[in-house]
Parts: structure tokens; C-alpha cells; sequence
């Protein structure tokens, strides 16, 4: 089942009279349970593309399907609302809110959506554990490494059961070793709760990890490669 | 959540929200303070209109307000008292006659009207009594006959009053050990009177320095105040008849009210007393001063029932009779509002600002959190909530510094005697005792939060304008 569907996206910038295609015609579908990366150099268009994905960016032409919903189709709160119960955000810098522990992190989202207190508690518990992080629920980002602080984003994108999850550049501030666990644990999300994660990244890790690289240059898909094989 | 949020977000910069919660707090205990002065001055007017100068309502001769003539009595003034005694609505009522007459001692003169009142009537409506200053004698205590109270005011004007230094001075000099350069001074002026207070002090600090003149003049100036009391005052006035009359009486007792003018105007003798020099007759009566029962009834509803039954009786109530003392009481609810809102529309600018630096600091978050679902009516909500925390934190320790400042002062009382002569001559008490209302408080608490409301507008609205892709890339 497509997940994501977009066909034939641009978007054009205008700086000093000159037009620059960040994004140049892309047509793209993610099914269900993918685990793909989008690859390319600085400026090639990949968080561009990922942004209009996730609805904080209006493509100048072309469409972006979620779930069936054309997402030029919404705007203001509809918008707001779209994204809070369809998309899970992961950020290259956390973005966590600093007063708030990991556990109100994670479940701020949920709050958002009106969920009740118990099932706040029980899902925001269970996303901690999945991430290894079942024994600091009460520590404040600015007492996490990075890698725990990214953790937490990555149970804060999957507490709302979002249909997907778009992560930009989520292990570029990362060591190795906790890119490795947070690969691994996503990866492990990804295959229990059936939850397709999109990634922009250059990080050569995740291009390993992933099952689906597409690479982007210019603006435009140069590769589309699956590992179990075909193009 | 949002609540809980906005809470913590008050802490985020621990040392820039303590300046300004400081700076709430002290414009918060300012401001209770200064309504808390107010509404004790005008307490203790508004109850001196009330249970000393007027009573709740009086009733009068018409003609006796145009010209206070002896002969302008209270009209059937027989059946206008038993309607009053038969109005259950009426606390306590009390009957006096008024002559306007000329005092007359060896050493001064004056005029006062003479109030004659019935001692146990006169103390179940009027406070009088309770004003007799220390070594003032006392209220009609006495045995000899046409006992008088007139005020410290009167007693000065007759020269009934009179500073000087006696053996007993110099004793209780030496017993508060006062040093003896000052005591030796103090001797000089053994045997000399003053009548003025400001003539004797000018006089004996003139020879102290300043520091002894600051540490010692009052304390000799109040010490060496002597009141002459069974000294006789002559008094000359018109009788009922119209014929030029006098009576002498003999001073028992010196008052002294919050209001100078009062003083002035007002001496006390037994109505059994003047009835006889004036020749009034047993209904004979200038005015009846009562006070209502403000649990059952109005002074408004009072004066209507007189009225309506006395037509040719003359029905005021405090209100009209002391307007200056009825508009103070009206205004005064909208001055501490008026004082508070000038305090908070001062501190709303810093409180903006502040408000302003805190959003600018948090770009990227506002734009995370609208970009992860965070609606703008949350957002907003979220900073509104922010910016009333912020400024009630600050109000409510003010409001409960304030409040310990005005239940301390309120006992203890603030001492104004310096510049007491000038609060007096309008009738403003020179020791107030500040009060207020628990309302008051919580009309601060609604003044906070619509600051707090009003000053979040234009950094919510900042944070509103943001575009979610735009702030994300704020760094």
C-alpha cells in the first residue's frame, strides 16, 4: 500500500533574478514499512523535497500525496492537524524542549492529539523502552547525550502512530556508535510497528542500513535503488 | 500540558524572569500600600463623618439651614421623635440643641456653637466622648456645675492652653535622662507660659542644637503642654425670647478629632444646662442625629420615610451634610484600580520586553513545535500563558508582602504628626491605620492577568507570524 505518492514536484526559488529548481520534477512512491534514505550532495534538494513532504513546504508545482490526501489540498490548522497525527519529525539538531523531561517529550505530541493520561503514560513508557531509554524517562535533554536526546525525538516522531516518519540528516551530529544504536532501533521500529521512515542523510551508515537509497542531484532522482534487488 | 510548559518556560532564564517578578513584587507591595493608606484615611473620614461630625442622618428645621437661629426648631418635634423611637430600622437616635454664641476668657475669645446634648443619648450615637486627650480632664465627669468640653483647638484660641516648664518637667527630664545641658536650659524657662505651642518650641530650641533641638523638642514641647481645666469661659448669646443673654461654664474635659474645623466650630455642655440661659422648652430641639441599622436598612431609606412623614422637616444624610467625606468614599474604589493599573501599565513594558527576548531566544522551537502539530491557538495560548505566570508570581508575593505590610502598619498605625496639622484641617487624621479588602487583592489578581494578557499580544503575535520552515532554520 503507497504510503506517500508524488508526481512531477518542483519548487523554484528566486535569488537575485536567477531561478534556482531546488527541486526539479521529481515523481516518487513509499509504500508501507519502508526504510529508504534520500541521498545527494549539499544542495542537491533533499530536505527541500523531505519538507514538502512533511507539509512545511508548498511545492511550486506537482503533488504530494499522503495517505490519499493531497496535502496543497490543506492549509493553516487543517494543516497543523495533518501533520500531527499523519507525520513523525526527526531534526538533525533534537530539537527537544529543553524544560520538559524525556518522558513529557515524548508524550507532548499525544497531549496535542487530546489523548488521555493512561494511554499518554502506557505508549510513552513503551516508545522509551523501545529505544533504550526505559531507565532515564525523567532526565532533561540537557542531562542526555546527544545520542539519548535523538532517541527521544525518535519516540516523540513515533508516539503520535504517525503513518510515516521523516527524519533530515538524524545521525549528523552523532557519534558512531550511538548512529549504530539509533539505526538499529529504528530499524527495529520499523519492522515491528510496520512504520515506513524516510531519511536525508549523507551519512554512509544509513545509506547501509537502509533497504531503499534514492539519490538526488540537482534536484532531480539520478538513482532509485531497493537492496532486495531491482530499480 | 500547556500550562505545565508555560510554567517551566518562566524558569528557563532563571536570573532575567527574577527581575522582572522583583520588580512586579515591589510595584505590587507599592501599590497595596499606597490604595491600602488611602482606604484607611478615608475609613477613618468617612467614620468620623459618620460617628463623630454627623450621624447616619439629621434632621433639622429647614429654616435652621439658611440661618442658624436659636428660634428655628425642630417642628411637632414631639411626634417627629416617637416616629423615629417606632422606627425598628433605627439604631440609636439622640436630641441636641445648638446655640451660636461668643466665648469670652481673660485672655481670649472665640466663637463656637454650643452643642447642648444628652450624656447618655450622645454617647450611644456619637464617638465624642472617646477624642478627650490625655490630661484633658474628662467627658462630663464631674461634680461642679456647667461643666463644658471644648476642643484642644478652642482651648488654644481662649488660651486655656498653655505651654510651660514646671519641677514636675524637669523631674521626668531627668528620669528619661534627658542630658542636663538640655535640663538646665529647660530650668531657665521655669515660671514662664506660652500660649502658643509654635512660640514655646521656637523659643526653647532656639537655645538647643539642632540634633538636641530634633532628639528632645517635641518630647519637652509635648510635656510642658498644660490645659487649665475648670477654667470659667463666658458665653454670650441670643435666647428664645431674642434678648441678649450670657452663661459661664467651667471646662471639664478637652477634646481633639482628626479634623481641626470640627474642633473649632463645636463645644459640648449638658442640655439641662443651656436650657436654663437660653430658655428653651421641653421640645424645644435644634436637630435629632441617628444612626440606621445598615444590616436592616439604608440611610437613603431613612430619610425617604422622615421625609415622606415630616414634610416640613428637613432629612439629610451624612452624605449630603459632609459631601467632601460621601465623594472620597465613592472615588476611592476606582482610585486603587486607578493607582494599580498606572503601576502595571509601567511594568507591562518591561514585561513585553522580556516577553519579546523569550520568544526571540526560541525561534526554532516555536517553529519545531508548530511543525510537529502545535497549533497556532496553542502557540499562543502557550506564550499568553507564559506572561501571566510571569507577572502573577511577582503580584502575588506583592499582594502578600502588601498585605503583612498593611496588617503591621494597620496596628500600629503611621504617624503623619509632623505635617498632621495640614491632613487635619481637612478633616484627614494625622495617625491612619491602613486598610483594605480581600476583594481588593482579587481585583489585583484580575488587573494581573489582563496585564498579562495585554503585554503576551505582541510577542504571541511575533511568534504567530512564524513560518514552521522559516524558524526551523533559524539557528
Amino acid at each position: 500500500m503507497k504510503v506517500i505518492q508524488i508526481k512531477d514536484l518542483h519548487k523554484t526559488y528566486s535569488e537575485s533574478e536567477v531561478e534556482v529548481h531546488a527541486v526539479n520534477g521529481v515523481t516518487l512512491d513509499f509504500a508501507e514499512g519502508e526504510f529508504a534514505a534520500i541521498v545527494g550532495p549539499s544542495g542537491s534538494g533533499k530536505t527541500t523535497l523531505l519538507n514538502m513532504i512533511g507539509g512545511l513546504d508548498d511545492p511550486t508545482s506537482g503533488d504530494v500525496k499522503v495517505g490519499g490526501t493531497n496535502m496543497s489540498d490543506l492549509k493553516g490548522e487543517a494543516l497543523t492537524d495533518f501533520r500531527l497525527n499523519n507525520i513523525g519529525f526527526v531534526f538533525q539538531s533534537y530539537n527537544l524542549i529543553p524544560v520538559l523531561t524525556a518522558k513529557e517529550n515524548t508524550e507532548f505530541v499525544m497531549r496535542l492529539q487530546g489523548k488521555t493520561t493512561q494511554e499518554c503514560e502506557r505508549r510513552t513508557i513503551e516508545l522509551l523502552q523501545a529505544v533504550g531509554l526505559g531507565e532515564r524517562i525523567n532526565a532533561r535533554p540537557s542531562k542526555s547525550s546527544g545520542g539519548q536526546q535523538q532517541r527521544v525525538a525518535v519516540a516523540r516522531a513515533l508516539a503520535s502512530k504517525p503513518k510515516f516518519v521523516l527524519a533530515d540528516e538524524p545521525t549528523a551530529n552523532l557519534d558512531s556508535k550511538s548512529t549504530e544504536t539509533l539505526l538499529d532501533i529504528m530499524e527495529k521500529l520499523n519492522k515491528e510497528e510496520n512504520i515506513t521512515f524516510v531519511f536525508s542523510t549523507h551519512d554512509a551508515r544509513v545509506v547501509k542500513k537502509a533497504r531503499r537509497v534514492i539519490t538526488i542531484e540537482d534536484g532531480k532522482i539520478i538513482s532509485d535503488v531497493r537492496k532486495n534487488g531491482g530499480e | 500540558m500547556i500550562t505545565s510548559i508555560s510554567w517551566k518556560n518562566v524558569w528557563r532564564n532563571k536570573h532575567r524572569s527574577l527581575i522582572v517578578i522583583v520588580a512586579v513584587t515591589l510595584g505590587t507591595v507599592a501599590g497595596v500600600f499606597v490604595a491600602g493608606l488611602m482606604k484607611g484615611w478615608s475609613d477613618q473620614r468617612v467614620h468620623a463623618a459618620i460617628y463623630t461630625e454627623a450621624a447616619h442622618i439629621k434632621i433639622q428645621n429647614p429654616e435652621y439651614l439658611n440661618n442658624e437661629e436659636i428660634s428655628f426648631t425642630i417642628q411637632n418635634y414631639e411626634k417627629v421623635k416617637q416616629f423615629v423611637e417606632s422606627q425598628s430600622t433605627i439604631e440609636n437616635f439622640t436630641s441636641r440643641t445648638k446655640v451660636v454664641a461668643m466665648a469670652a476668657t481673660s485672655r481670649g475669645n472665640t466663637a463656637v456653637t454650643l452643642k447642648g446634648i444628652n450624656l447618655a443619648e450622645e454617647k450611644q450615637v456619637s464617638d465624642i466622648h472617646k477624642f478627650i486627650v490625655a490630661d484633658g480632664g474628662s467627658f462630663f465627669d464631674v461634680d461642679h456645675s456647667n461643666p463644658i468640653v471644648i476642643s484642644d483647638k478652642t482651648a488654644e484660641q481662649l488660651r486655656i492652653k498653655t505651654f510651660r516648664v514646671t519641677t514636675a518637667l524637669i523631674d521626668s527630664l531627668k528620669s528619661l535622662q534627658v542630658p542636663n545641658n538640655v535640663i538646665s536650659i529647660a530650668q531657665e524657662y521655669e515660671g514662664r507660659r506660652f500660649y502658643s505651642k509654635t512660640k514655646f518650641s521656637k523659643a526653647f530650641e532656639s537655645e538647643l542644637t539642632k540634633s538636641e533641638a530634633r532628639k528632645y523638642g517635641s518630647l519637652i514641647t509635648e510635656l510642658a503642654k498644660y490645659y487649665h481645666l475648670r477654667s470659667k469661659i463666658v458665653f454670650t448669646f441670643t435666647d428664645m425670647h431674642g434678648e441678649m443673654t450670657y452663661q459661664s461654664y467651667r471646662v471639664c474635659g478637652i477634646y481633639k478629632t482628626s479634623n481641626t474645623v470640627f474642633d473649632a466650630q463645636n463645644a459640648f455642655v449638658r442640655h439641662s444646662d443651656l436650657t436654663k440661659a437660653a430658655g428653651f422648652g421641653p421640645n424645644d430641639f435644634h436637630e435629632i442625629a441617628a444612626l440606621v441599622n445598615l444590616e436592616e436598612s439604608t440611610e437613603k431609606a431613612e430619610q425617604l420615610a422622615i421625609s415622606k412623614e415630616f414634610p416640613n422637616s428637613n432629612v439629610m444624610t451624612w452624605r449630603e451634610l459632609i459631601p467632601d467625606a460621601a465623594m472620597i468614599a465613592d472615588i476611592m474604589d476606582v482610585y486603587y484600580f486607578i493607582i494599580m493599573g498606572i503601576i502595571f501599565l509601567a511594568l507591562a513594558f518591561g514585561i513585553v520586553n522580556t516577553m519579546l527576548m523569550a520568544i526571540m531566544e526560541r525561534i526554532k522551537e516555536l517553529g519545531m513545535l508548530m511543525a510537529i502539530g502545535m497549533s497556532k491557538k496553542k502557540v499562543f495560548w502557550m506564550i499568553m500563558l507564559e506572561t501571566i505566570f510571569l507577572t502573577l508570581s511577582g503580584s502575588v508575593i506583592g499582594m502578600a508582602l502588601g498585605a503583612l505590610i498593611l496588617k503591621i502598619t494597620g496596628y500600629t498605625g503611621l504617624d503623619f504628626s509632623s505635617v498632621g496639622e495640614g491632613f487635619e484641617a481637612v478633616g484627614f487624621a494625622a495617625v491612619v491605620y491602613p486598610n483594605i479588602e480581600w476583594g481588593f487583592f482579587f481585583g489585583i489578581i484580575v488587573l494581573v492577568i489582563l496585564v498579562g494578557v495585554l503585554s503576551s499580544i505582541a510577542p504571541a503575535r511575533k511568534a504567530l507570524k512564524l513560518k514552521p520552515i522559516e524558524a526551523l532554520r533559524t539557528e
